[in-house]
């Protein structure tokens, strides 16, 4: 597992960090370059951070600048931060030097305005000679207050001013292009403001905290770096029964399952309601259950206390398949890295399926208690970002449509069940004016599934729209996932006595689908309804095209020819053509006019 | 807490801090004598040695330890 709190104990940290080679001895791989500026010591902390980065697989090669010299290091062009190169510094100021500072100020009132403001200046100082990233700390509140709960009551009192220090660097940070924040305080809250520190070592030895917390810190630190470096969270992947409501909706059924305002119930719906903030921010969530898909979708479809809704989630996989197998699969769909997945299952049995077959999963241990899910999701600090915009938002909806059709194929073993359970549409229409860009660029586009590569520019397709003796066609496709639009362009010319395919291409986009085969049997009949004898085509290679090589063998044509260029003509009687079974509805067919052509 | 146990189970605390496997605990040790002992690995041990005795020591203690064995008899008086 790649965190667990366990897992951060300082003794064992150390004890570890004589383990970590060197980072030249890991060349070539390129360290990254990290330098740490700070008004207490870091040399535990520089240990740390290098040792928990190479359980992460990072080398990274640390520059610890002088005590207490941020602003000497910053401001001085000739420094030694700047010959070192850093491409992430972290800037590490500490509540208790802040303090002391303030304890001294002869004048309060223009404290936090300059203590923010001489921070302001050293980002912008540092972003005018380096591009490197700064990872500014917050200020960990004092555990003492001299006013008690009257402290904020007052504007300059220590709690009022780090409070309105701490506020103000967030704003500042937000319109910092370089600064990304490490919320230090949040951290030590968490922990609590009180078992924080070490009197005894911030005395003796200006250490930041206590060292049986500073794993957490060191964590906290890379967590954000890491990020910043694109290595972070994508998708979370749940489990169903007894992770998301109480209980097992195919034993218990949907008024059974505990999921709802008391008891478990209630946890569970906090649970999903952090899942549904995590989606909101553009992590993508994802289900692998072992159950039957319709007793599964169930609670998302009907039940009153589901936060989540099917459209929250961008893979659906419920089937009685391995767990290990399901999240390949989902991240095959969503083609992302197993790195940046998440699996949350209450039972250990299939924790340790996935542990042992996708290794770089991050798998939080679930107590059995879900009121603790949220918790133990928060201690990991598993959703850090470097970033955050509109995009986001839109993100789980985007990987929705293309993932639901691949894991519907999965779940059926004979592909003209998949096929039908898609609920396709098909369009066949001539030609027409508002299509005409699309087609050419269709044409000019499709490289693969392109018998003759004809490269028809749009003035020659607007030439063959107005030719009454022309077919020229395309096909729409949809399915109730999504509408693909125009996907296919198919040119049928009459020669003599037979029907010539002029050009036959198709989007690699819907391949497998047959829609090849309805184009075909609709190709015959108006071979049949204009009297021609045969249909008659040729397969010109490409260096692209292999791929349909044999497509009119496949429909029973017979090779009539030779073409130079090791193309070849193929030809088949109308009368021995055998239509093709389609897994599609027409909504359009202009063909099935009685006089197709005419009429147009 | 008899001395003698205090410094067996000294010996691997101060065997993992220092990096030495071959380190024998003696009472008038000091810094000097182990090579790997500076500020950080200082704090380091005593930090180790809290830990398994259950025992804090004070700014003071630490001060005025002068060798392995005050640090024995601090324990051995904290420790109870």
């Amino acid at each position: 597992m790649k965190y667990s709190v366990e897992t951060l104990e300082y003794s064992d940290l150390i004890k570890e960090s004589l383990t970590v080679p060197k980072y030249d001895k890991l060349l070539p791989v390129k360290p990254m370059k990290l330098a740490i500026l700070a008004d207490c010591a870091v040399q535990q902390l520089a240990t740390l951070l290098k040792t928990l980065a190479a359980r992460n697989g990072v080398a990274l090669d640390v520059y610890e600048g002088g005590y207490d010299s941020i602003d000497l290091e910053i401001l001085n062009p000739e420094s030694a931060l700047y010959s070192f190169g850093p491409q992430y510094l972290i800037v590490l100021m500490c509540g208790e030097k802040l303090k002391s500072r303030l304890y001294d100020a002869a004048d309060r009132r223009s404290f936090a305005a300059d203590t923010v403001g001489r921070i302001e200046n050293l980002w912008r100082a540092f972003g005018t000679r380096s591009s490197a990233t700064i990872v500014q700390s917050t200020f960990v509140l004092p555990s003492e207050r001299a006013f008690g709960n009257y402290e904020l009551k007052v504007a300059d009192s220590v709690g009022a001013i780090f409070t309105e220090i701490n506020y103000q660097l967030a704003q500042r940070a937000r319109s910092a292009k370089n600064v990304l924040l490490n919320d230090v305080d949040f951290l030590a809250a968490s922990i609590g403001r009180r078992q924080w520190l070490d009197g005894r070592l911030w005395s003796m030895a200006k250490i930041p905290c206590r060292l049986e917390h500073m794993p957490r810190l060191a964590q906290s630190l890379l967590d954000t770096v890491l990020a910043a470096a694109g290595v972070f969270t994508r998708c979370v992947v749940l489990d169903l029964d007894n992770t998301l409501w109480g209980g097992v909706i195919g034993d218990d059924g949907l008024e059974g399952i505990a999921l709802g305002e008391f008891d478990e119930g209630e946890a569970f719906v906090a649970f999903q309601k952090f899942l549904k903030e995590l989606k909101r921010r553009g992590i993508l969530l994802a289900v692998v259950s072992k159950n039957e898909h319709a007793n599964a979708i169930l609670p998302f479809k009907e039940h009153p206390c589901m936060v989540l809704k099917e459209e929250d989630i961008s893979a659906f996989v419920a089937n009685w398949d391995n767990k290990a197998d399901n999240i390949r699969l989902v991240q095959k769909t969503l083609n992302i890295g197993f790195d940046s997945f998440v699996f949350l299952d209450d039972n250990p049995f299939e924790r340790n399926i996935v542990r042992e077959h996708v290794p770089n999963v991050i798998i939080p241990e679930l107590a059995e208690d879900p009121s603790s899910y949220v918790e133990t999701l928060a201690d990991l600090n598993l959703f850090e970002t470097a970033a955050f915009s509109e995009a986001d938002l839109q993100r789980a909806a985007q990987y929705r449509e293309e993932a639901q059709r691949e894991i519907i194929k999965t779940q059926f073993t004979n592909v003209n069940d998949y096929l039908a359970s898609l609920g396709m549409q098909i369009k066949l229409e001539r030609f027409n004016a508002f299509n005409l860009p699309r087609i050419a660029q269709l044409i000019q586009r499709s490289n693969q599934f392109n018998l003759m590569t004809r490269r028809y520019g749009e003035a020659a397709c607007e030439a063959m729209m107005k030719d009454k003796a022309c077919a020229p066609l395309t096909l729409k496709l949809s399915d109730k996932f999504g509408d693909y639009g125009l996907i296919s362009v198919v040119i049928l010319k009459p020669a003599g006595e037979a029907l010539e395919i002029d050009e036959y291409l198709m989007s690699c986009r819907v391949l497998q689908r047959g829609v090849e085969r309805f184009a075909m049997n609709n190709i015959f009949a108006y071979a049949q309804r204009l009297g021609a004898k045969r249909v008659v085509g040729h397969y010109l290679p490409t260096a692209k095209n292999d791929m349909v090589k044999n497509f009119f063998k496949s429909f029973g044509f017979e090779k009539v020819g030779e073409v130079d260029g090791g193309g070849s003509k193929w030809a088949l009687a109308v009368e021995d053509y055998r239509p093709r079974e389609v897994f599609m509805s027409e909504a359009v067919n202009e063909l099935h006019t009685p006089e197709p052509v005419d009429a147009l | 807490m008899e001395t003698a146990e205090i410094k067996t189970r000294l010996t691997p605390i101060f065997r993992d801090v220092f990096s030495d496997n071959a380190l024998e605990v003696k009472d008038t040790m000091t810094a000097d004598d182990v090579v790997k002992w500076d500020s950080l690995s200082h704090i380091n041990m005593i930090y180790a040695v809290e830990r398994a005795f259950g025992v804090k020591f004070s700014i003071r203690d630490a001060r005025s330890m002068k060798n392995v064995g005050e640090l024995i008899q601090l324990i051995k008086k904290k420790a109870g």
